[in-house]
């Protein structure tokens, strides 16, 4: 007698293949009716989902970057062959390999000096012969590091050279763009990884700091170089500008842990590029860019309050963040209204959103300094732009946390007219200017070597 | 239920030799396997977590893993599309325990489209495809694997024993288990509504 499981897939087979329907088995197999129909009710309804594709642009980007790794294996295997282990790669991690591969290192070195293989493919670019063995150089750079923090500042320098040389082969008219971009995607991707699984150790601020910035650099490389490359890799560039942009988020957070007031500098300082970013590609009716751009901001509006929360929790430059906050607020929305003006209608609620949150951020660090005692010389409430309009306007201001009204006065505490740390008032008038750029950007880092490159 | 298989498209000798050329470090070889079977991998990827952006990385990985295993696979054993779906089993099993208890994954619809069944033909069958699919997705290793592969990817019992490492009759009595898992699964979900 054969098993209900036997059955079943016999039923499942008859009907797929139309030797039998439904009630035809269940006819057949009376006595398990009870049991047969609801599992075939169920297999018959399970459907392949529709018509779910990879975008050509993963396609090829992973294609290209997957050859590219391949060579690299491929190339790092050799050295390690030409060294005194065999098949050494795949146990890298033991002493012994370990030594092998300083060894292998020096002779590199040696050859490099000398006008070597290794020294003379550090100009190459993907598609040339010698971009394999650049590659293999980087990774036994990596293998030769222990420390954690060094790799993750190698891999930023390496995600660098990939960026100066996707500029290169953009300029040049190459098809080989991809390969640099997934590469560079690739790097940054370990670094983040990798400062992510060092949160709370001792390196963590610094190069939390260190990758958050290498983000706000790489950003204005990337879209310059967007703007200059094919439509196909200028998506893929898109795509690379807005996986730096979620992580780097995770980054500030880490950093907010350990310096406030440094996280909310580079964060505002990459909310102004992606605004900036925003008003050209709307400009230019790229919708996507511009929305994707929009959303980054929307994120680390989000982000900005948590960081917010981490001053106030340790009591420490908090006064200085609120201000910061007021001050930029103030020109985000200002170009928010002047975005507003461009997007086209079925935007218009992300850009009002992206007001909403900027105002409710102004109010609260309005309302925290004025309970602490300080004041200053900006508007209590956000200021928007008369070019929205009015309704938009009074949803927005509608019931935010402002409060309106100081303390008491306290003796020894730094109230109105005190010694608080009041703007110098120029941001008034880039208000009304409506496009003032932020006054002191953060500096990138200086390209010192084993840090950003570009 | 049951999709066609399309994945024959270079077959017998054809493939067999792509194969052999790839496990002999042609990456040729090994790129045009990867255009042949990107994208199927990617959907079944796609239809178990979700989101274009793990997917895509879950793809990327499936076929690294893939070029470096690709020297112990044996043509004889077991269909390249199932021995690629396997590695994309194990990826996505050790992703799942990365994210530990995250199921936001069960709750993205995003992957239903147009072709959803109409409210009568889901009245009458009892289930849509989104609670089938999350129902699907709360079962537990080879039970989702076998009814994924059989009845989303298509595969028969005798390619989707030898990607599992069992016999026929035990894939089947898997079948049987898991229909009778998701069935529970389900009425348990209505009873809750």
């Amino acid at each position: 007698m054969k098993k209900i499981a036997d059955i079943l897939a016999l039923c499942l087979e008859d009907i797929a293949s139309g030797r039998s329907t439904l009630e035809d088995c269940l006819e057949k197999y009376a006595s398990l009716r009870q049991q047969l129909e609801p599992l075939l009710k169920i297999a018959l309804s399970i459907e392949a989902p529709g018509d779910i594709k990879p975008s050509a642009a993963f396609k090829v980007r992973t294609r290209a970057h997957l050859l590219e790794e391949i060579h690299a294996r491929r190339a790092k295997a050799k050295w390690w062959q030409t060294g005194f282990v065999a098949g050494a790669q795949r146990t890298v991690r033991f002493r012994w390999s370990r030594a092998a591969a300083i060894v292998v290192a020096v002779l590199l070195a040696v050859s490099a000096i000398g006008g070597g293989t290794a020294y003379a493919s550090q100009d190459s670019l993907p598609g040339d012969v010698m971009y394999p063995v650049k590659l293999g150089t980087e990774n036994v750079r990596l293998m030769l590091t222990a420390d954690d923090a060094s790799r993750v500042r190698l891999k930023l320098a390496f995600a660098g050279t990939r960026l100066q040389e996707m500029e290169a082969l953009a300029d040049m008219g190459s098809d080989k763009i991809s390969v640099a971009i997934s590469g560079y995607q690739h790097n940054m991707k370990a670094a983040f990884v990798e400062t992510e699984q060092l949160e709370g150790e001792d390196a963590s601020a610094s190069l939390s700091e260190t990758v958050a910035l290498a983000v706000s650099c790489h950003l204005p490389i990337l879209c310059r170089i967007e703007d200059k490359a094919p439509e196909e890799d200028g998506e893929a560039i898109e795509r690379a500008q807005e996986m730096i942009g979620e992580r780097q988020i995770s980054v500030l957070r880490i950093l907010a842990g350990k310096n406030p007031v440094r996280a909310t500098e580079i964060k505002l300082d990459v909310m102004q590029h992606w605004l900036e970013r925003a008003d050209v590609a709307l400009t230019e009716a790229k919708i996507g860019g511009g929305e994707m751009a929009l959303g980054q901001f929307v994120a680390l509006c989000e982000c900005g309050n948590e960081i917010a929360q981490c001053a106030h929790g340790s009591k420490d430059g908090f006064n200085s963040i609120d201000e910061m906050n007021m001050q930029c607020t103030s020109n985000h929305l200002a170009m928010l209204g002047a975005i507003y003006k461009k997007v086209p209608a079925d935007m218009k609620e992300s850009v009002e959103r992206a007001m909403r949150l900027s105002a409710e951020g102004y109010c609260r660090a309005s309302s925290s300094l004025l309970a602490a005692g300080m004041c200053h010389n900006l508007p209590e409430k956000p200021q928007l732009s008369d070019d929205i309009p009015v309704k938009v306007r009074e949803r927005i201001l509608d019931n935010l946390p402002c409060e309106t009204t100081l303390p008491e006065e306290t003796p020894g505490s730094n109230g109105p007219g005190g010694g608080g740390s009041a703007p110098n008032g120029q941001l008034n008038e880039s208000q009304q200017s409506g496009y003032a750029p932020w006054d002191v950007p953060p500096p990138c880092p200086s390209s010192a070597p084993g840090q950003h490159e570009v | 239920m049951y999709t066609q298989r399309n994945d024959e498209i270079v077959t017998g000798t054809g493939l067999e030799l792509l194969i052999e050329r790839a496990k002999s470090d042609d990456t040729d070889a090994f790129g045009k396997l990867y255009d042949m079977y990107v994208d199927r991998i990617y959907r079944h990827v796609y239809y178990r977590v979700g989101n274009a952006a793990d997917s895509e990385d879950l793809t990327q990985e499936v076929f690294m893993k893939a070029w470096q295993a690709i020297g112990r696979y044996r043509i004889t054993d077991t269909p390249f599309l199932a021995w690629l779906m396997r590695i994309s089993h194990n990826l996505i099993v050790d992703s799942y325990r990365k994210k530990k208890r995250d199921e936001s994954y069960l709750d993205d619809d995003s992957w239903i489209i147009d072709s959803a069944p109409t409210p009568e033909e889901a009245a009458e069958l009892g289930y849509d495809r989104r609670r089938l699919r999350r129902a699907i997705l709360r079962l537990h290793g080879d039970q989702q694997q076998v009814l994924i592969m059989h009845f989303i990817e298509g595969f028969t019992y005798t390619e989707i024993a030898s990607s599992l490492g069992k016999k026929e009759g035990a894939v089947r009595v898997i079948q049987h288990r898991a229909l009778t898992r998701l069935r529970q699964i389900l009425e348990k979900e209505k009873d809750v509504r």
